[in-house]
């Protein structure tokens, strides 16, 4: 199910430092060796996120078994990005034409 | 319903420059609904319009897409109507993209004909969507979509 899979995408975005290993992949791929440059934890720490990260379809990762470069997956991010902006985004669209509308009655019976 | 359910609660305000009474009709007539439910770029067609402004009564309004010709349908149920001030409608889970859906409007008159309308939503969502949304992720992932949308 959609909601399943929002969930999972969710939750593997809800820590920091998945969230910085996103924003770097926006840059282009990266190895688990680049990723793990910035942060102060292990290796094997990192690795551990991108499982994570992966299991969301967030990311998607090379066959190589040394190097395994790890890429952005647009989509899953997008969803999740939509599922968000959505509801406020009808709402704020919605009052934007209402604003208007009253406007429009209120110049005239030409409205 | 699954396990592990819980609510997020969103509040949209805005004030109209309208009388109270003029901006209540707006919400409760459909041939009024008609014009501006739905962001810009989608149309409503009176006659796909459902509107039994009372509690119990049945709330539908199926939106097409001018680009595209998608509609987009949206449902539920008035629970209180107490013109012109408030109106609560229940949204259920099923076709949408939550688990149901409480949206509270309240039509505030600031005395100079003026009017603020407050819409607050608890919207019954997952433990783990609600952690993400209070990670404060909204804004870096929508920074993330537009840098891919652009690449």
């Amino acid at each position: 199910m959609a909601v399943d899979q929002l969930s999972t995408t969710f939750s593997a975005l809800a820590d920091p430092t998945r969230r910085a290993i996103l924003r770097r992949l926006t840059q282009g791929e990266a190895t688990v060796n680049e990723l793990a440059e910035p942060f102060p934890i292990t290796l094997q720490a990192v690795s551990k996120h991108l499982k994570v990260l992966e299991r969301a379809g967030l990311i998607a990762r090379g066959r190589s078994a040394q190097l395994r470069p790890s890429r952005l997956q647009g989509q899953a991010l997008k969803e999740a990005a939509d599922w968000l902006a959505g509801y406020r985004g009808f709402w704020e669209g919605s009052f934007d034409r209402l604003d208007e509308h009253l406007r429009d009655i209120q110049r005239g019976p030409r409205g | 319903m699954t396990e592990g359910v819980t609510s997020q609660e969103i509040t949209i305000s805005r004030v109209f420059d309208a009388p109270r009474e003029l901006v209540w009709r707006a919400w409760t007539e459909p041939e009024q609904l008609a014009r501006w439910w739905g962001p810009a770029g989608w149309t409503n067609r009176l006659e796909t319009i459902t509107m039994d402004v009372q509690p119990g009564g049945t709330f539908r309004v199926t939106s097409v897409s001018d680009a595209d010709g998608t509609e987009m349908t949206s449902q539920g149920m008035y629970r209180e109507v107490i013109a012109p001030e408030r109106l609560v409608l229940d949204e259920p889970a099923e076709g949408a993209w939550h688990e149901g859906a409480v949206s509270v409007a309240t039509f505030n008159d600031l005395g100079d004909g003026r009017t603020e309308l407050v819409l607050h939503s608890t919207i019954q969502t997952t433990h783990e969507m609600r952690a993400g949304a209070e990670a404060g992720v909204a804004g870096s992932l929508d920074r993330l979509a537009e840098h891919l949308a652009a690449r």
